[in-house]
């Protein structure tokens, strides 16, 4: 098929999909009728019975907890199928990736981005830190948290780091952090389980005061490992990527 | 008990994070990785089988979280187990063991990646499987497909296995957006992502635009996943550089899940609320008789053994769509059967071409022709899984094919029969020839195609150099399996026990009362009544008859240059090479194209069809 043919092809059947699809548009209801139960319902008993002002974390790791972890596990997966794709380029990256101008100068991280992003590398780790253990009270949570403390990562790279950033993370201790973040998850179902309770139920005091940091039982908890578990596994993919692209020259720091 | 049901994804997933924490240790020792994924596949099987002998008298249930729905509301995600899902469940992780086996000598090389993949993987497809929501179903199907995508890829210093794994995952991905995006005009609607609670929210109103375009956007990942013609032209780029043990799990359960996918939405949700019943049957046959014949005619020209294979599994999941898009009983009967067959029967043809490629370093059926008459026990596998293919009872297979065409004929759709015969004979022949050819000499070598052999010679050995002798660790997977097809075909009360659950599958008013209400439905009854399953002289000649006429065909594949009534120079299916080229392009943008054409069309019959 010529580009030509398929533009034509494409053309002609989308605006079939796309008279299709406004079709099924046109059912929906309004704009702010809301029909169904489950927010409503949601909405009235979570906070009694998860303790967890978070509601939406609520929903992401009690009550639909299940779907949570297959899309953790989806995270881990595909970091895993990342270092399983580049595995082999980065020996080949070993023998035939060099510089071909060996002596030109190679141009310094300017001192105002390194300044900025070292002053920033702190705080965003306070942010990230209290994102990923705040699920239960405030909207926030784990992914979240997750990338905002792999960006702490990233921020030294950015400073010009590159070689604390991969001293920081090696690929093998990183690989490690991630999947214990994801089996952790995991086994919390597992103890439910053990205890004789269904498998992911909140087993764990829910604490007296909704809205309280050490309130919600298991809620704070799975948040938690999945805030590891994202932050790992985004700084190993960032990391295995970084790895392609750069070529690191002697007397870099 | 029904703590069992969680324990079928979660062993699998922690197994797979504790392998991948514990890597800095034991990453070196490949023994014990093999051994802790061999064990613990074999551990989900073994729950499995006890899940699904436990659903012999009723669909069981089980609310994560111990959320259990109130007033028909559902809080959380459930599993909803009967004998068609717990059954299929149980045939995907005898398979994965299977290929964990067959790996234990196969590669040369191994890290822990391909361990935690292929466990994950597992984990996907059985909750893919078990799952009564419809998000959850999402969830699973995108976690199977990051792991089968990254797997594909598993030796990417090569070129191909990149572009097939970007294929595949490119065009299953567009297909996975189209599914949630009717996921979310449903919910839309109901408010609900229970499969019961959306199948009772819409039952009973006359079905409107919304309900139509979300039926038809939720099967686009589904038929995407099932290859079914026009969504499968990943599938063949996908097998032809993906790992043999990979292949194994791709053919024999992956492909089916997606169909299964399309049968448990339709019965489970859509199907009271549709109605219009014929018009579904109508789109559902056109399009599994188009993948049939299909993959027959492309399976029939290739000279690439693993995309031979690939492309009679598309044939076979034409064929299995046929089945349900009878909308009967003894039709999902006869596909769910067909199925089991099918699954272990193609897992022992790859894993055959595997052992091929290992000791002969080639999947080049030219290449290869008579090079296999040193080995004997692969060539004796080969050809009784060839001949099973091609519904030689007593395997299982030519139940299923059977039954479909019973169940087609109940209907006056008397031509089914003949569809599943003649394309099974296409692709029985094509198998069969590549038996004769490749281990026993038989024929001429057929001529050198220069485009296929070196598509062909880019499939390098997986296991560094040609090895002198076939581990038992490699023959005997295959060889058990095609044992458990014969086994398979030979149990009795096969039909009976298979109906019982396609009537419960196709009851919607009893999965929604015993999911929402926990109510428990010892005689579910489906809208079409079962039909008689004993094993008639019909279908055992139809079966014998269709083995026979692929055994001809195989041989004039062979001899065509000796026989008298063809010219020389006539090459059989030569007029097939231009098309196969042009459609199979390689080039993921026409694969793109020609789905949206899929979806255009489909959309467009059912709408004109229930408006």
């Amino acid at each position: 098929m010529t580009p030509r043919q398929r533009r034509w092809i494409f053309l002609v059947a989308g605006g079939g999909f796309l008279a299709f699809y406004l079709w099924g548009l046109i059912g929906l209801p309004g704009f702010g009728n809301y029909p169904g139960p489950y927010g409503d319902i949601i909405n009235a008993i979570a906070v009694p019975q998860t303790h967890a002002t978070g509601v939406v974390s609520a929903v992401n790791f009690e009550y639909r907890a299940f779907d949570t972890l297959g899309e953790e596990f989806i995270l881990f997966i595909a970091a895993t199928g990342v270092a399983t794709v580049l595995r082999h380029l980065r020996e080949e990256r070993d023998t035939s990736a060099v510089d071909e101008a060996k002596n030109r100068d190679v141009p310094a991280t300017s001192d105002a981005i390194a300044m900025v992003t070292l002053a920033f590398i702190g705080p965003t780790i306070v942010v990230g830190w209290y994102l990923a253990s705040h699920a239960q009270t405030s909207p926030s949570g784990g992914f979240q948290g997750g990338i905002v403390l792999a960006t702490a990562f990233v921020l030294v790279y950015l400073a010009g780091q590159f070689i604390v950033f991969k001293r920081l993370s090696p690929i093998a201790l990183t690989d490690a952090i991630e999947a214990i973040g994801a089996g952790s998850f995991a086994a919390v179902g597992i103890a439910a389980l053990a205890l004789g309770a269904a498998y992911l139920t909140n087993i764990l005091p829910l604490g007296s005061t909704p809205g309280a940091v050490n309130s919600a039982g298991t809620i704070a908890l799975i948040s938690f490992f999945v805030g590891v578990e994202v932050a790992a596994a985004f700084i190993l993919i960032i990391g295995e990527l970084l790895e392609q692209t750069l070529i690191v020259r002697e007397g870099d720091r | 008990m029904d703590s069992l049901l969680p324990l079928a994804v979660a062993v699998p997933l922690v197994a797979a994070a504790g392998i991948s924490a514990l890597n800095p240790l034991f990453g070196h020792r490949r023994r014990v990785l093999d051994a802790v994924a061999i064990l613990t596949a074999a551990a989900v099987t073994g729950l499995l089988v006890v899940i699904m002998l436990s659903t012999a008298d009723g669909q069981r249930v089980y609310w994560f979280a111990g959320f259990t729905p109130s007033h028909g509301v559902a809080l959380g995600i459930d599993f909803a187990v009967d004998q068609l899902n717990s059954g299929l469940a149980t045939l995907t992780a005898t398979l994965v063991t299977a290929a964990l086996v067959f790996s234990w000598r196969y590669f040369e090389r191994v890290s822990t990646y391909y361990h935690a993949l292929m466990l994950v993987f597992l984990a996907g497809m059985v909750g893919f499987c078990l799952t009564g929501d419809i998000f959850n179903l999402f969830v699973f199907f995108e976690l199977m497909g990051v792991a089968a995508y990254a797997l594909t890829a598993y030796r990417p210093e090569e070129r191909g296995p990149l572009q097939g794994a970007l294929n595949f995952a490119i065009t299953n991905s567009v297909g996975a957006y189209l599914s949630l995006s009717g996921i979310g005009l449903i919910y839309g609607r109901t408010g609900a992502l229970n499969m019961a609670q959306i199948g009772q929210a819409i039952t009973g109103h006359r079905p409107d635009g919304l309900v139509v375009v979300a039926f038809v956007l939720i099967l686009m990942g589904l038929l995407t996943k099932a290859s079914i013609v026009p969504f499968h032209f990943w599938l063949a780029d996908a097998h032809a550089v993906a790992p043999t043990p990979v292949c194994v799990l791709f053919s024999g359960v992956m492909v089916e899940l997606g169909l299964y996918g399309i049968a448990r939405v339709y019965w489970s949700m859509f199907g009271a609320g549709l109605g219009h019943r014929d018009a579904i049957t109508a789109v559902l046959l056109a399009l599994g008789i188009a993948t049939a014949v299909v993959g027959a005619l492309f399976c029939f020209r290739q000279r690439h053994l693993k995309r031979l294979l690939a492309f009679s599994t598309i044939n076979h999941a034409g064929l299995f769509l046929i089945g349900i898009a009878l909308l009967t009983p003894l039709g999902l009967t006869g596909a769910a059967v067909y199925v089991i067959g099918h699954g272990l029967i193609k897992a022992a043809l790859f894993l055959s071409v595997g052992i091929v490629l290992h000791r002969l370093g080639s999947v080049n059926e030219t290449f290869l022709h008579g090079r296999g008459r040193g080995l004997p026990v692969t060539g004796v596998v080969f050809v009784l899984a060839a001949l099973a293919l091609a519904d030689l009872p007593p395997f299982a297979l030519y139940l299923g094919a059977g039954w479909i065409g019973q169940s087609g004929d109940a209907r006056e759709l008397h031509w089914i029969t003949a569809v599943i015969m003649t394309t099974s004979v296409l692709v029985g022949a094509a198998v069969l020839r590549v038996a004769g050819g490749v281990f026993y000499g038989l024929g001429d070598p057929p001529s050198e195609d220069p485009q296929m052999a070196e598509e062909a010679s880019e499939e390098t050995s997986e296991t560094d150099e040609a090895k002198s002798r076939t581990p038992l660790s490699m023959i005997v997977p295959p060889a058990v399996l095609v044992a458990a097809a014969l086994a398979v075909g030979l149990l009795p009360q096969l039909g009976d026990l298979v109906q019982d659950g396609a009537v419960r599958f196709q009851d919607q008013a009893a999965y929604n009362a015993t999911v929402l209400v926990g109510a428990h439905i010892a005689h579910p009854t489906a809208l079409l009544g079962p039909e008689d399953t004993s094993v008639t002289t019909t279908d055992v000649v139809t079966g014998v008859g269709t083995a026979v006429a692929s055994l001809v065909l195989a041989l004039m594949a062979l001899y065509w240059r000796r026989l008298p009534v063809l010219r020389r120079g006539f090459e059989p299916g030569a007029g097939l090479v231009r098309p196969i080229r042009r459609f199979q392009s390689g080039v993921v943008n026409d694969y793109v194209t020609w789905m949206v054409v899929g979806l255009a069309c489909i959309g467009g019959a059912l709408a004109f069809a229930i408006r």
